[in-house]
């Protein structure tokens, strides 16, 4: 990514994050972002800086509706609020949780509609509390900061990487990237051995494109390195691929190609992408006929799909250097077709949500004599609150899918 | 020089793995003679449990093709940073493959990244580093430890890594990462006994567009400090997070099958007659009786640009609250 450029301009995708929330947006003039319960107006943004914090205003007369304007300075809702009381422990905190908070929902959204402000909220919402001051200190800490979050007015302008879309879509909505967990991304581009060379084949029915942004971005700006990237449909999914905002040398070594009509170029129109020197030897009849072919197809003018099919057939016929299939269809015929595109001396990684796939896959790599070093694994990976006094495994924890991966022999 | 980049044939000094089974996998040297520990001159030779391996054999060979043994065969593969972390000599505890690859992806690396590493170790994670940001990026790896930062420095001029890697023999907690590193890096790791010491050392050497760093600490005592001294600073995204591996074994099993019903009926003779116990054939995942439980905590966090970095400790302080005082 460019690192020298950091001013926000307008075409560019950026994340807007807002405490851990956090949500892809194309900035295009006036454009508007509904964030949560919020729509926001985003010009504001267009010519500072990525990292600035931003606080979302009120616009007089139209209530939900915001426009953010740059702050130097915020102030934390423990700061400005003074509290003097703490109880020791719950014992005399009632049940009733409905009682103890004397403004009603109409009252704070009126406070929210005049305006947004996370501190006078809070502080609203504790003076009209009857337990507040029984809470021990930790437990008015979590209620501050649970209450602060809800009415948080700032939000922060990143650019996208491969780890905030990973983490990004998993939380909202892991079915859209087949259930990939970012330990479970980290891992398919380590044992796949993805680096800046080499050329790297990847068949994905749709993670949002977000498998071919992770491969490129491995590859790198300004290096050898290919992805021919195979896909069920017509169009491949590329959302994340077109966040990541690769420079055209670096996204043009990404080949799109559907699966189907890449492998049927590749054994049924050998003549359109294997090199003409290798035909001069055949005999002059065959030979008139394939000029004739490639006269013909010029004269058409090939379309787009077309030719990169033909560029992928190039590559796929000198064999690839590394093979990754997250596929939401059965492993086995994927894996077999496109292992026979694998060189020799080179790993490959199959992701599948459901361990029984992987081991219908192993059972049949077990009775090929090429490859060797067959491993399922599954991850348990989870976060951590970290506080003083406080710090324990977090509350929810997910469930990560299968790698299956292996290593083909040179034979 | 058997790990930058794919390599076909095997040369003399090359670094090869020996794959014998799924358990068995070593790392040998392609060279006929080897110094050993009297400083002597000896044929270089790998004592398998199928036979012995005259390692000068190996030169000349295909990787990825199978050798023979005296009692059986093996294959030889080109190293990969992975399979060098399951058959490295080991100098120190090392980190495994499934903190690594959190490790390249929280720290954001790409080819072209400046990342530097504390301490460097058995040099495990290393390689991985040098392949993530390899060719145009550059790995400065420090080890307080001045034998181990020898050994590194030959392993990975052995390994062809000369060109992306220098090492330093520094104690950073002490000294930091030298002013000629001042904002350079993209990233930084630590692994390192004390790593909050390290912590404003590493903020000297990252970009002033920011950047992010990542600590492994085997104590949650050690994540603690770090965690309270990352948010002094101004980090941002500050998130602790374990990652454990479980490796399923797939394996046919014959389960006994019981039937009752010819409980529900009279006897009608046939009960004298020896019946086969019946078995249903399944495919079964299994993970192994007991496994690693715990490696180390990874701790990751962003350095906002200098910009943003005073913004961002307003913002941090409502998460100390009782950070000083209570927290011992």
């Amino acid at each position: 990514m460019d690192s020298g450029d950091n001013t926000i301009k307008i075409g560019d995708y950026v994340v807007v994050q807002r405490q851990g929330y956090t949500k892809l947006h194309k900035l295009k003039a006036s454009s508007k972002l509904i964030l949560g319960s919020f729509n926001i107006e985003m010009d504001n943004v267009i010519g500072e800086k990525y990292f600035d914090t931003f606080q979302m205003k009120n616009t007089p007369g139209n209530k939900r509706f915001y426009v953010l304007e740059k702050v130097e300075q915020v102030n934390s809702a423990k700061d400005s609020l003074n509290i003097e009381k703490s109880g020791q422990d719950n014992r005399n905190i009632p049940n009733n949780h409905a009682e103890s908070q004397s403004l009603t929902k109409e009252d704070i959204d009126k406070l929210k509609d005049a305006e947004l402000s996370s501190n006078n909220i809070v502080g609203q919402l504790i003076n009209n509390s009857k337990t507040f001051s029984m809470k021990t200190e930790y437990s008015q800490e979590k209620y501050i900061k649970k209450k602060e979050k809800k009415y948080f007015e700032y939000v922060q302008i990143k650019k996208p990487s491969i780890r905030i879309l990973v983490q990004m879509f998993y939380r909202q909505d892991p079915t859209k990237t087949l259930g990939i967990r970012v330990d479970d991304l980290s891992q398919i581009l380590t044992y796949a051995n993805i680096h800046s060379e080499g050329n790297h084949l990847l068949y994905d029915s749709g993670t949002s494109g977000l498998i071919s942004a992770a491969i490129t971005n491995a590859i790198g700006p300004n290096t050898t390195g290919q992805l021919i990237h195979t896909h069920p449909g017509n169009e491949c999914q590329k959302n994340a691929f077109i966040a990541m905002q690769f420079p055209k040398e670096q996204s043009d070594r990404c080949i799109n190609v559907n699966l189907y009509s890449v492998i049927r170029c590749f054994y049924q129109n050998r003549n359109t992408f294997v090199e003409n020197n290798a035909e001069t030897s055949e005999p002059e009849a065959k030979r008139q006929k394939v000029d004739e072919n490639t006269k013909s197809a010029s004269n058409i003018q090939k379309k787009t799909w077309q030719l990169d099919n033909e560029k992928a057939c190039k590559i796929l016929d000198q064999k690839v250097d590394s093979l990754i299939i997250t596929a939401k269809e059965h492993p086995v015929n994927i894996t077999k077709e496109l292992l026979s595109f694998l060189k020799g001396n080179r790993n490959f990684v199959v992701f599948s949500l459901f361990k029984e796939l992987h081991q219908d896959l192993y059972t049949y790599l077990k009775t090929r004599t090429d490859i060797i070093n067959i491993r399922i694994t599954n991850n348990f990976m989870r976060n951590y609150q970290v506080l003083p006094n406080r710090t324990h495994p977090e509350v929810n924890m997910t469930i990560a899918g299968y790698l299956l991966t292996g290593y083909k022999l040179d034979m | 020089m058997s790990f930058n980049g794919y390599k076909n044939k095997i040369e003399e000094g090359d670094t090869v793995i020996l794959y014998l089974t799924i358990t068995q996998i070593y790392s040998v040297k392609a060279q006929s003679k080897i110094i050993n520990k009297k400083g002597n001159e000896v044929v270089n030779v790998f004592q398998t449990p199928y036979g012995a391996l005259k390692c000068g054999e190996l030169v000349g060979k295909s990787f990825g093709t199978k050798i023979s043994l005296s009692k059986g065969w093996g294959y030889v593969l080109q190293p990969t940073p992975e399979l060098w972390t399951i058959t490295l000599p080991h100098r120190t505890q090392i980190i495994y493959t499934p903190d690594i690859s959190m490790i390249i992806l929280q720290l954001e690396l790409s080819p072209g990244s400046i990342v530097i590493e504390s301490g460097t170790g058995s040099g495990s994670l290393s390689h991985a580093l040098i392949r993530a940001v390899k060719p145009h990026g550059h790995l400065h790896t420090f080890e307080f430890h001045e034998g181990r930062s020898k050994m590194a420095t030959e392993e990975f001029r052995n390994h062809g890594f000369s060109n992306y890697v220098t090492v330093r023999h520094r104690d950073v907690c002490e000294k930091g990462f030298s002013e000629e590193l001042d904002g350079v890096a993209d990233a930084v790791f630590l692994d390192l006994p004390h790593p909050w010491l390290a912590i404003p050392h590493a903020i000297k050497s990252l970009k002033s567009s920011g950047g992010r760093l990542c600590s492994f600490s085997p104590c949650i005592e050690q994540v603690q400090k770090s965690c309270l001294v990352l948010l002094k600073l101004g980090f941002q995204e500050i998130q602790t997070m374990e990652v454990l591996q479980t490796q399923l074994s797939v394996q046919q099993r014959n389960i006994p099958v019981i039937n009752m019903d010819f409980l529900k009926s009279e006897k009608d003779g046939s009960e004298g007659e020896k019946k086969d116990r019946e078995f249903l054939k399944t495919v079964v995942a299994i993970p192994p009786p007991s496994l690693p439980g715990h490696t180390g905590y990874l701790t990751i966090a962003t350095l906002p640009p200098v910009w943003a970095r005073s913004l961002q400790m307003s913002l941090n302080e409502v998460d100390m609250i009782d950070g000083e005082g209570e927290g011992d």
